[in-house]
């Protein structure tokens, strides 16, 4: 079953681009126009595979290795379709280059009516302008999201342009089956008709910048495990004005009436503005999703945990008692930031297999092989689990490698979904 | 992946600008071999000449054997196959969603001249 998820989304992949560039294949035609309809085909091909990459869905994130996998190939995918689809013009401007450089140019850019050759260029401008905001850290996530759908309307354009040039059999039901999944991500996900709605319970701060919410269902609840995460957006209502936006927040508790904790940390504007929130606003949740804890061997675990990044370690204490010997090393900026600090120590305190580190790291990076180091956590190679922002991931994943830990006992998720 | 999109992006520029560059500096490549039979060809001659091996279409008054190009017209061969042997004027005036084909079209379509359409 691993090894079938592990291949699953390849072969999604590789089952998108093969399919059209084997129905297009060209036969008998110059190297380099031949060079670019496969080009077309197959970056179109990979287009298709990054939209069905960027569906939320439980059953489709279980089936293709869990959604961090699923945004990590969307990525990889829709750059390599982009690489193709600029190759696609060039290569043939190389063709007609054989005759003259003058008609290689009016290939690309014709000087009287070619609809489909205007299209082709707006959807590859489309795209380069969509995937330049995609790359830009500094805007607004809102303001990126909006710009990000641009890449959308560049898919379409990109398929409208082959059928303008008389090629429908294959491009029709393509166009069809691209828009449904454009659909399908903006009305029934972002949307939140997908969604199970539920209500804001109860909100109290664990911190100075730490909200933890109790969410009570209203319908059936999502079926959640501690260590997995959810997307909530949170709506208009009881006084709280919203931005109505999807974020995925980790489960730091699942409670037994199907309520469901989460924990918000101030990082942008809607977080921070989340900080208002209060009980009876009403939110949907979309679920739940991620296995980083599941599935754990039977061996000493170090745990390390980075500000918020806590939640998925907090949510198992809180689910059962430990059954393997754990060292947990949780790092926070300052005392006013450390959330749960209290009910972390209680909890080690009563539970002898587990080991509580803690540390105010300030504004400098923590030394982590002196940290491990004197706590001896590297003793016996233990199965790695690391829950923290970007940078101190990376850092990690150095030092425990340098530290002879290997690469399969290391497990982390990135919760980055731009 | 950030410094692929960027490097992809720069060289795809950097390209079209080097070929629009080279619309100015590289010298034409010697004109094809254009109408190497200039001559009257009946309805029914071009009628003859109506499989994709062997296809003659009339265009505007002139015939042309498109045979050597059929292979690299980006439509479906069962749009243009039809008019092998036959006046395809109306068809080349409105290819896809009623649109005529363009001037590079033309030009490209003179290569492949055979001589002029005659009454009978």
């Amino acid at each position: 079953m691993r090894l079938i998820r592990r291949l699953s989304i390849p072969l999604l992949v590789l089952a998108c681009t093969a399919v059209p560039v084997y129905w297009a294949f060209p036969d008998g035609l110059p190297a380099a126009r031949s060079l670019a309809i496969v080009l077309g085909w197959a970056g179109c091909g990979l287009l298709l595979a990054s939209l069905l990459l960027m569906l939320r869905e439980t059953w489709l994130a279980h089936w293709l290795g869990g959604l961090e996998r699923m945004y990590r190939w969307h990525h990889r995918v829709g750059m390599a379709a982009y690489l193709l689809l600029l190759a696609h013009p060039l290569a043939l401007a190389a063709d007609a280059l054989m005759d003259s450089p003058r008609r290689a140019w009016q290939v690309l850019f014709p000087s009287t009516l070619l609809g489909p050759i205007w299209l082709g260029w707006l959807a590859l401008l489309l795209l380069m302008l969509g995937l330049a905001a995609t790359f830009s850290t500094r805007l607004a996530y809102r303001t990126w999201r909006w710009l990000h759908f641009l890449l959308g309307i560049g898919v379409l354009c990109s398929l409208l342009h082959v059928l303008l040039l008389g090629i429908d059999e294959p491009v029709l039901p393509l166009l069809v089956l691209c828009a449904l999944l454009l659909g399908w991500r903006l009305i029934g996900e972002d949307s939140a008709r997908f969604a199970r709605p539920y209500v804001v319970a109860a909100a109290l701060h664990a911190s100075d910048d730490v909200l933890e919410i109790t969410l009570a269902p209203l319908a059936r609840p999502v079926a959640a495990n501690a260590g997995q995460f959810v997307l909530v957006a949170f709506f208009s209502g009881a006084g709280f004005r919203a931005c109505g936006e999807f974020h995925p927040f980790t489960v730091s508790a699942v409670d037994a009436d199907g309520q469901l904790r989460i924990s918000v940390k101030a990082l942008g504007d809607c977080t921070r503005r989340m900080q208002a929130l209060v009980s009876g606003v009403p939110a949907r949740v979309h679920g739940p999703f991620g296995s980083f804890l599941a599935n754990r061997p039977a061996a000493r675990q170090l745990w390390l945990a980075g500000g918020i990044g806590i939640t998925p370690f907090l949510a198992l204490l809180r689910s059962a008692r430990l059954v393997h010997p754990t060292t947990l090393f949780y790092l926070y900026r300052s005392e006013a930031d450390a959330a749960f600090l209290s009910e972390l120590q209680s909890v080690a305190a009563a539970d002898r297999k587990l080991a509580l580190y803690t540390l105010a790291t300030g504004d400098e990076p923590p030394n982590l092989d002196l940290l491990l180091a004197e706590a001896g956590a590297l003793a016996g190679a233990p199965e790695c689990y690391l829950c923290g922002p970007p940078g101190m991931l990376a850092a990690a994943v150095k030092t425990l490698r340098r530290h002879g830990i290997r690469p399969r006992h290391i497990h982390f998720e990135n919760f980055g979904f731009r | 992946m950030r410094r692929l999109y960027l490097s992809g992006t720069l060289v795809f520029w950097l390209l079209i600008a080097a070929l629009w560059g080279a619309k100015f500096w590289l010298p034409e490549a010697d004109a094809p071999a254009i109408a190497v039979h200039e001559r009257p060809v009946s309805p029914a001659e071009l009628s003859r000449h109506a499989v994709p091996d062997d296809c003659w279409m009339a265009i505007r008054g002139s015939v042309y054997d498109v045979s050597p190009y059929l292979p690299e017209h980006p439509s479906r061969p069962e749009l243009v196959l039809p008019w092998c042997g036959r006046d395809a004027s109306e068809a080349y005036a409105t290819k896809s969603k009623g649109r005529p084909h363009s001037a590079q079209a033309d030009e490209l379509l003179a290569k492949y001249r055979l001589g002029s359409l005659a009454a009978q």
